[in-house]
């Protein structure tokens, strides 16, 4: 063959070549405004943060980076009795959230019929008012000389003399709960409803009563549901901080309260940023462990 | 391998006037029958019918109305699937995709506490029986169509079942497929001799596996008994045309010898037996392939003649389908083995005829 008939099939196979090129370009051009959106808003602080924790000084002297990684000693000494109360707090909000979560999940999923969507709302219908309002709504319910209180106090649950809630733990956690229960309900929702109903009477065509039927087959496959409704919930409880400041005093001051207290009171950034980044390595390194354990990987999306 | 108990005098599966009404209509009604022990039972019917209804009443997975199961002579009814002497292969095939195909099988032996080695000698002896020997470690999804599919057989034989439920086992299985798992269904059901019984639409899977079929309707069963015997004297209108192809002609019985009148002339030679009393109206009807061609004035012909005309011929290999218009019957259609050269060109005149007892009667 002359070089000449080859001619127009080169020039052929460089345009395919060409569209081909541009054909993978495509996926980039879509991901690129979340990609830019996500290096100025995220990546770009989160180093300036990382920066931050490393340096010393204060407002007025200004700060300067001295590499000073006594900021992070200081999270674990002064600080260890919130970074515990935080993650004992925010683990046992999560649990309570999961375990009122998921019957209430399961019940919408599979008894509610043709009423679903009208309890799928109800869930919703919280979101419709502030987080603050919601939470300042909850100083009211727990109030000292409210129904709960003096219920309580009635059964016997609580002292007579000083017998509250307000103020202690135990709102902290209420309200923790009541924030969170949402983010639980919907994934774990999501994941019983598309339960293929056949796996069911499998189950029970092969000897499983109900119990071993909910055990062996819905609960495994509700997995991935309860995976992402505890990170949904473990997550941002463990940075909270509305919660104690509206519910809790000082004594249940959580990680949260000394970042807000650090940044926008003490104006200490240095330490503010420290503490910050220890607590998102902390909770990174709790959802790796919490997710292998589980074992997410292996199951159905 | 003998999977199956000792051969039962008492039938595997009966039904006793069951019903079963659903809010707004009645799935099965007033339905008895009674299946062997060891046999391949086939409830054929097109959807809606009420089937799957009876075969999931049969499972525990309906209770029905009212009327009576019973599994090899023992009450059942009311009883929850878990126990219940059956197992199911279902329509979705209902696999577990959490766990590998191993325990998928494995699971209803774990629930009945059998030991760790007997299970494992269990389970793989079943999926040698279904040829997955080496699979044991995949997850359903990585399964074929197919795969899956004797994945579930394999999950409700591995029990051994007294009696093994199959609804529309074949439906999502591609028509090669569907026709190499209805031998190997029938071979492992001949293998284990398990009462088999089979849900679904497909005549020719019903008449390929099944030792008895039932046609069912509209929640009744319109007529039961082995493939060939419905096949040549289906009873009703609707299974003649619902299993196989029919040639329907109205008319009336004319004497007991077996003639019908048709009611646009002419006499119709039929076997007596398969005919209502004298002088009842009656559709006769014959099969397809039953009808042979001759030109007019053939002397050869089989006593049971109508002229036609040919109006459209279709050579498909092994056969040609003819349509042939005739003055008495309508259009009726024709099946011709390519035996010989003789072909029968359109606008043709010809004379169809057969066999006497070849003509059925049918109600309804």
């Amino acid at each position: 063959m002359t070089a000449i008939a080859e001619t127009p099939r080169q020039a052929q196979e460089t345009a395919a070549g060409e569209a081909e090129k541009r054909r993978r370009r495509v996926p980039y051009l879509l991901l690129a405004p979340g990609i830019i959106y996500l290096i100025l808003l995220y990546v770009v602080p989160l180093i300036s943060l990382v920066r931050m924790a490393l340096q010393d000084g204060n407002l007025q002297a200004g700060y300067e980076f001295t590499w000073a990684w006594e900021n992070f000693a200081e999270v674990f000494t002064t600080y260890r009795g919130q970074l515990l109360r935080s993650l004992l707090y925010s683990v046992g909000a999560t649990v309570i959230t999961l375990l009122i979560g998921y019957p209430l999940a399961y019940a919408i999923a599979f008894r509610t019929g043709r009423w679903k969507n009208l309890f799928l709302v109800l869930l919703l219908v919280p979101f419709l008012i502030p987080f603050l309002l919601r939470t300042l709504a909850w100083r009211t319910i727990l109030a000292d000389n409210g129904f709960v209180v003096t219920t309580l106090i009635d059964l016997g649950i609580l002292p007579q003399q000083g017998g509250r809630l307000l103020a202690t733990g135990w709102a902290v956690l209420a309200g923790l709960v009541y924030s969170f229960l949402p983010f639980m309900v919907l994934p774990i929702y999501v994941a019983l409803e598309k339960t293929d109903r056949s796996m069911l009477e499998a189950a029970g065509d092969l000897y499983s009563n109900p119990v071993t039927a909910f055990w062996k087959v819905t609960w495994p496959l509700s997995l991935p549901g309860v995976i992402s409704g505890t990170l949904l919930t473990l997550i941002p409880a463990a940075g909270d901080y509305i919660n104690v400041q509206l519910l809790g005093n000082p004594q249940q001051t959580m990680m949260g309260n000394v970042i807000e207290n650090k940044f926008l009171s003490v104006i200490d950034y240095p330490a503010a940023a420290a503490i910050s980044i220890t607590l998102m390595i902390a909770i990174v390194i709790a959802v790796v462990f919490y997710v292998r354990s589980v074992g997410s990987e292996d199951l159905v999306a | 391998m003998a999977i199956g108990n000792e051969p039962s005098q008492k039938p595997a599966v009966e039904l006793d006037g069951v019903t079963k009404q659903f809010v707004d209509f009645s799935a099965v009604e007033d339905l008895t029958l009674s299946v062997d022990d060891g046999k391949f039972f086939a409830l054929l019917g097109p959807s809606g019918c009420g089937k799957t209804t009876t075969l999931r009443m049969i499972g525990g997975f309906e209770e029905p109305t009212s009327g009576v199961i019973r599994l090899h002579g023992e009450n059942v009814t009311g009883l929850k699937p878990y126990k219940r002497p059956v197992n199911t292969v279902f329509q979705s095939y209902a696999l577990f995709p959490h766990l590998s195909i191993f325990e998928n099988v494995a699971f209803g032996l774990r629930r009945s506490k059998v030991s760790d080695a007997e299970v494992k000698q269990r389970v793989g002896a079943v999926l040698e029986l279904v040829q997955l020997v080496g699979r044991e470690n995949r997850r359903p999804r990585q399964l074929s169509g197919g795969q899956q599919q004797r994945v579930a057989l394999a999950r409700a034989l591995v029990n051994h079942p007294r009696v093994l439920l199959l609804d529309e086992p074949l439906g999502a299985l591609d028509l090669k497929l569907r026709k190499e798992m209805q031998i190997e269904l029938k071979r492992i059901q001949q293998e284990v001799g398990i009462t088999f019984i089979h849900v679904t639409h497909d005549q020719e899977e019903a008449m390929t596996m099944a030792d008895t079929i039932a046609v069912m309707n509209q929640g009744r069963i319109e007529r039961m008994g082995a493939p060939t015997e419905i096949y040549e004297d289906p009873r009703t209108a609707f299974v003649s045309g619902f299993l196989g192809a029919s040639n329907l002609m109205s008319g009336k019985v004319d004497g007991d010898r077996g003639a019908v009148a048709l009611a646009s002339g002419g006499v119709i030679q039929a076997n007596p037996n398969r005919l209502p009393a004298v002088g009842a109206e009656v559709k006769v009807g014959v099969r397809p392939e039953k009808i042979q061609l001759f030109a007019p004035g053939d002397e050869d012909a089989p006593p049971n003649r109508l002229p036609g005309k040919v109006t459209d011929a279709s050579f498909i290999g092994v056969s040609t389908h003819y349509l042939v218009d005739t003055p008495q019957a309508g259009e009726m259609t024709v099946v011709v083995q390519n035996l010989d050269d003789r072909r029968f060109a359109l606008g043709e005149e010809v004379v169809m005829a057969w066999q006497p007892e070849h003509t059925f009667g049918v109600t309804g």
